[in-house]
């Protein structure tokens, strides 16, 4: 069975097959200009190299429709070091940021030295340099390294661009698939196939592991699967019907959903001792638990008013508060990486839209205009939502950015996606 | 203490209590437990359906459970085939509309609710088994009134 498994998981498609691509709908007016100067090479580096790095670190940057580029055909010059830089030929342009950056060879054995700038040409100051030492095998994560600092350096908010996502792919009635890539879609791997359905993936904290449910053998059940060895553990929460795992924000416990004798309540799921412990005890519906950031508290659907409405619990007093009122569908919950506001799924007229509230308001913002909008996860930095969404008969994944600039797509090339799980940060 | 435990609403609540907070194994006699459907174990999966020439379906409205005046006269004509079956077999469905895993709890309510239906005309709940697939398995894959309407149901059948 165990070799099975690992043999799943070494399924890395090549980036040609890879099935998410990040289409921008719509980008802002006034976005900030960015000049990604080709790096300049040493001699003895291969040229390519230096084009290379320089259009990775503009890709990303260009990824979720947050900032515009600089046409390489329109520049002035090509600078690859502060004394060949003037602000000038690039105020001419427009410009508000300019990225170069220099590739020198350290050793034979292909280890590179990439030293890169980051210059405001507005403020006329040099905002950002560093250099960092790898092997050319290596030049797409190098450029994430780089392009993570540049974002932090424009933003103030943490680069993303090393993150990952874990979704569902159901590519004909009987396939459904739990598959992780890249943040940009490429790399994507398959971690298990089943003819049964799978829901729910979340992320470890550690991204080192994700939790699902399968329903292999016949009824819902979550499995934890180790992303290195491939390895699946099932909890066997009581051996009853469970859902909705969530991990806690130290990763030694889940939040989930079981079902004794057909009332689901949300419990505490301790991964080192197996132990569960209660939280909610109605007989209406509670569940999609929700780990607050500082883990205090736990966000959770229930229907115990006669429609599903958000509540927060919590966790050591079990005291519970009603946080949603407006609207007669407000369910599965998360908190926002600051744990000030929430995103959910809002209902609205037969419309499901993904929707935010502050925690201290009582106001509820509609973010999507699509009509079957589900799943919604955050970027670990809190800028970006990204969720399911329909057109047809096919599930595809959008996306938008919370200060209102931009939406894109994550279109699939088959077959239907869903439940888009972001992971978190690695620290 | 002791007599209020003589009491039935004492036994009631005490059987609540053992429900609630037990495992399964200890579970008192007098709460009958769900049987919840699984592959393991379930070889009448394997044999062949009951044909009972009844609708296999009854359906719902959006976000609820509850069974009209048509589903229970269709259960009801169940009843005598019920009688010869081993096994009761209750799948409950959603549409594609709201949340997952509320719907996969939604799907469990409706099985639940024909299944309490067919418990109260004195059907053994040891025969029957329950699974939810939310909105997980849609019999129409299309986003319109009709396919929901067809979506969400409860599947009934026999073994």
């Amino acid at each position: 069975m165990i070799k099975f498994y690992l043999l799943s998981v070494m399924l890395i498609s090549n980036s040609i097959f890879s099935i998410l691509e990040i289409e921008i709908l719509k980008g802002s007016d006034n976005l900030s200009k960015i000049a990604f100067v080709p790096f300049g090479v040493e001699d003895g580096v291969e040229e390519d190299y230096g084009m290379q790095i320089s259009q990775y670190i503009e890709k990303n940057m260009l990824l979720f429709g947050e900032f515009e580029n600089l046409d390489k055909s329109e520049m002035l010059s090509f600078p690859s070091s502060e004394n060949e830089f003037f602000y000038r030929d690039w105020k001419v342009l427009g410009v508000d940021y300019s990225v170069i950056g220099r590739v020198n060879s350290v050793n034979v054995l292909g280890n590179l030295n990439i030293s890169y700038s980051l210059f405001n040409i507005t403020r006329r100051i040099k905002i950002l340099e560093g250099e960092i030492v790898g092997s050319e095998d290596n030049i797409e994560n190098i450029s994430k390294i780089i392009s993570n600092r540049i974002y932090e350096q424009i933003t103030g908010l943490r680069g993303i661009f090393d993150t990952k996502l874990a979704y569902v792919i159901n590519s004909d009635t009987d396939t459904y698939q739990i598959c992780i890539s890249d943040i940009d879609g490429k790399n994507e791997q398959i971690l298990f196939t089943s003819k049964a359905p799978i829901m729910s993936p979340d992320w470890s904290p550690d991204r080192k592991k994700i939790a699902y449910v399968s329903f292999e053998n016949g009824l819902a059940e979550i499995f934890i699967q180790d992303l290195k060895s491939g390895k699946r553990e099932s909890v066997q929460a009581l051996g009853m019907t469970n859902s909705a795992p969530v991990w806690s924000p130290d990763g030694k416990s889940l939040a989930l959903v079981v079902s004794f004798s057909g009332n689901p309540d949300v419990f505490l799921y301790s991964i080192s001792n197996k132990r569960l412990i209660r939280l909610t005890n109605h007989y209406g519906i509670d569940t999609e638990p929700s780990w607050s950031p500082d883990s205090k508290k736990i966000i959770f659907t229930s229907d115990r008013s006669g429609s599903p409405q958000l509540y927060e619990i919590n966790t050591k007093s079990k005291r519970k508060k009603r946080l949603t009122r407006d609207g007669n569908y407000n369910a599965r919950g998360r908190y926002f990486p600051d744990g000030k506001s929430i995103f959910f799924v809002h209902g609205n007229d037969g419309n499901f839209q993904i929707a935010r509230k502050k925690l201290s308001s009582r106001y509820i913002e509609t973010l999507t205009s699509t009509s079957l909008d589900e799943s919604p996860t955050i970027s670990p930095n809190g800028n970006i939502i990204i969720y399911a969404t329909k057109d047809g008969l096919n599930g595809y994944l959008g996306g938008i950015t919370l200060d209102g600039k931009a939406r894109f797509s994550l279109p699939v090339k088959n077959g239907s996606v869903r439940e888009p799980a972001w992971s978190p940060l690695i620290n | 203490m002791r007599r209020l435990f003589m009491e039935p609403i004492g036994i009631f609540i005490l059987a609540m209590l053992c429900q609630v907070y037990s495992c399964a194994s200890n579970v008192s006699d007098s709460v009958e437990r769900i049987q919840y459907a699984s592959v393991a174990g379930e070889e009448y999966l394997q044999g062949d359906k009951l044909d009972t020439n009844l609708d296999d379906k009854v359906y719902f409205d959006f976000d609820k459970s509850t069974l009209d005046a048509e589903d229970k006269n269709l259960l009801e004509q169940y009843l005598p085939a019920i009688k010869k079956a081993k096994i009761v077999r209750l799948e409950g469905h959603c549409d594609e509309r709201g949340t997952r895993e509320y719907n996969l709890a939604l799907g469990e309510r409706r099985a639940l609710e024909v299944r309490d239906f067919l418990v109260v005309k004195g059907v053994s709940g040891k025969k029957i088994r329950v699974v939810s697939f939310g909105e997980e398995k849609p019999l129409k894959s299309a986003s319109n009134e009709k396919a929901w309407a067809e979506n969400r149901r409860v599947e009934i059948s026999l073994y």
